[in-house]
């Protein structure tokens, strides 16, 4: 008898009792059981502690406070800056991968030599453990040692080497270009997949009717990648809204919140003030934004896949 | 651009893009082409570049201001640097003593070897969780019809949404709670319930385009469905198993927030290590720079077998991320 026949008669003598329209449930338990209890159940926690005062080193002494956090949210001193800072972090990170990215997925469409290695080579920011990443560029912007001062410096930019990931008006800046190169190689992955699943026919059909590139790019291109292209730019928004690891490792933050976003801002009010009913409400608030982006994500995703 | 339609009208108006047809033209793209390659190709590989040649630099030269492009002498202080620590941190310096007669002392503390064995247990652990239960699921999910499957599939991909950092507050509460804090299973439960969904829904694309005349075969040759799920479909689903573990995989390999939150320094794993040390006093970067390329092998090794599954694999798990 193989391990399958026996996996099977005992997975038949334990169910035999039970009818027919509930067995089918059984292989999807486990999943819901560890996603019930790992993720969605933390979720509804994190709701619920949101109208609570609570702190991480009195877990039981919580106290309802109705929306009084979510008040606390629009009176904190720092939320205008960190508010601020995620906006920046996704339009211009956002942008400016989608930007990168479209022309490195362009150039990597065209016939160059070494395409295929090249983009393999081109993913490894986006695979490269992440702190690894956020690593180099700390040491790269970084104090005494850091390139790309001394690079500012050999192209006359600036006179001496300034201090930018400990200086209040620069430091959100390494971070977001940490996470645009991070970024815009997936969005160069979506562009190329796009490119190359638009039908060859249709550019030969439009050459025909005597289209030039320009409009090829404009009447065809576009209109065919038009929903890989908004499920690339919702995913940009996405990671970037959520970033931590670049911010954090690069940053911590600071100085002060000078480069802080609104994830840095829960790890802070959670795991430094241990204010867990007020990190509720900031991860609630966070909840909402990626709803919203969520939801749309989904739309497009089902249209490109009823689509190919 | 090569066509060969004799239409006038498409001849005169391609002939209008000189950019295209001339030979000026030609040059000038060619030219605009290279330039764009070269600047996008500097700020994606610098980075890298930066990162490899600093592991190969002495602690000296690194501290050298202007920073030198290459290096001056090729060193390998940095790898052994952290080959040396990991020894002696792992409590091995005894035995290579003995084997070797090679007596290990060390200068830094970093215990890359412990580190990247807790990755690898979390990381595999959490992969086979999430690759044995969601393709089990993602079979009657693909097969079957039943009441509730829509909303089955739709809190499936829910979780998949939310991001780490919004709930691990509730996380740490529920791990202490289940007195499971600085532990590696925490880890694995958490990274497995954070893939399972992905996987339930990269294998119900597999089962759902799995030709019907290939499970008729097998249920006329008298097999149950459970034995032609294991003998017919799994064998079959191969790749995408393959795929779907990697994944997994290379999620807890990288995660840094409960990692960082959920365990203390001696149990910690690769992305918290690295982070402590690069964030200790006086960091000897081209330690770090040693050590990250030493992790990042597995993962680019994992990303160069799976490259045909990437785009799938990256959209779909991007609410993941």
């Amino acid at each position: 008898m193989s391990y399958v026949d026996q996996a099977q008669s005992s997975y038949e003598n334990a169910t035999k009792h039970i009818p027919e329209g509930v067995k089918v449930y059984l292989p999807i338990l486990p999943v819901m059981a560890l996603v019930g209890v790992f993720i969605l159940y933390p979720i509804a926690q994190a709701i619920y502690s949101s109208f609570f005062a609570k702190s991480l080193l009195r877990p039981d002494q919580a106290e309802f406070v109705g929306v009084a956090n979510y008040v606390e949210i629009w009176t904190d001193p720092d939320i205008h800056q960190v508010l601020w800072n995620t906006f920046v972090w996704v339009t211009v990170g956002s942008l400016a991968a989608i930007v990168l990215g479209f022309l490195m997925g362009w150039l990597l469409d065209e016939k160059l030599p070494y395409t295929s290695v090249a983009s393999a080579i081109v993913l490894i920011p986006w695979v490269l453990p992440r702190v690894v990443g956020a690593s180099i560029w700390q040491f790269m912007f970084g104090g005494s040692q850091g390139i790309v001062n001394e690079l500012l410096v050999q192209m006359g930019l600036i006179d001496e080497y300034i201090v930018m990931l400990g200086s209040s008006d620069l430091s959100l800046w390494p971070p977001i270009i940490g996470m645009i190169w991070r970024l815009a190689p997936l969005f160069a992955l979506l562009t190329l997949t796009s490119l190359q699943g638009i039908d060859e026919h249709l550019y030969e059909a439009a050459r025909m009717d005597g289209a030039t590139p320009w409009e090829q790019f404009r009447y065809i291109t576009i209109p065919m990648m038009k929903y890989n292209l908004a499920i690339g730019f919702l995913l940009m928004l996405i990671y970037n809204v959520r970033n931590f690891s670049m911010v954090w490792v690069m940053t911590k933050g600071g100085p002060g919140v000078s480069s802080s976003t609104l994830p840095v801002m829960i790890y802070r009010a959670a795991f430094i003030d241990f204010e867990v009913g007020f990190a509720s409400a900031l991860s609630v608030m966070l909840f909402v934004v990626l709803l919203v982006f969520s939801y749309y994500y989904i739309q497009f995703y089902d249209k490109v896949q009823g689509e190919m | 651009m090569a066509t060969q339609d004799s239409d006038p009208t498409a001849e005169f108006r391609k002939n209008q893009s000189w950019l295209y047809d001339s030979k000026a033209g030609g040059y000038v793209r060619k030219t605009a082409i290279g330039l764009l390659t070269l600047v996008i190709g500097v700020f994606v590989l610098f980075p890298l570049y930066w990162m490899v040649v600093t592991a190969f630099k002495t602690t000296a030269e690194i501290q050298q201001i202007p920073p030198t492009v290459f290096p001056e002498d090729f060193s390998l202080e940095g790898f052994r640097l952290v080959i040396e620590s990991s020894i002696q941190a792992g409590g091995y310096a005894g035995l290579v003593q003995n084997l070797f007669g090679i007596t290990v002392t060390s200068a830094i503390d970093i215990n890359l070897l412990g580190l990247v064995v807790s990755s690898l247990k979390v990381a595999v652990g959490a992969g086979v969780i999430a690759v044995v239960l969601g393709t089990g699921a993602s079979y009657v999910l693909s097969r079957r019809e039943f009441r509730g499957k829509n909303l089955l599939m739709s809190l499936l991909l829910a979780s998949l949404m939310f991001p780490g950092t919004a709930i691990m507050v509730p996380e740490w509460e529920l791990i202490s709670w289940l007195g499971l804090f600085n532990t590696h299973l925490a880890l694995i439960l958490i990274y497995g319930a954070m893939t399972a969904p992905f996987v339930v829904w990269l294998m119900k694309g597999f089962f759902d385009d799995f030709p019907d005349s290939i499970i008729e075969a097998s249920r006329i040759d008298q097999c149950t469905p459970f034995e032609t799920f294991w003998y017919v479909l799994v064998p079959m689903a191969r790749n995408s198993l393959i795929a779907s573990f990697i994944f997994a995989f290379l999620l807890a390999w990288n995660e840094l927030v409960f990692a960082l939150t959920l365990l203390d320094n001696s149990k910690f794993t690769v992305p918290p290590g690295l982070l402590t040390f690069v964030q200790g006093f006086n960091t000897q970067w081209n330690v770090v720079a040693a050590a990250s390329i030493i992790v990042s092998i597995p993962v680019l090794a994992g990303l160069a077998y799976i490259q045909r599954y990437f785009v799938q694999g990256l959209t779909g798990g991007a609410i993941k991320g």
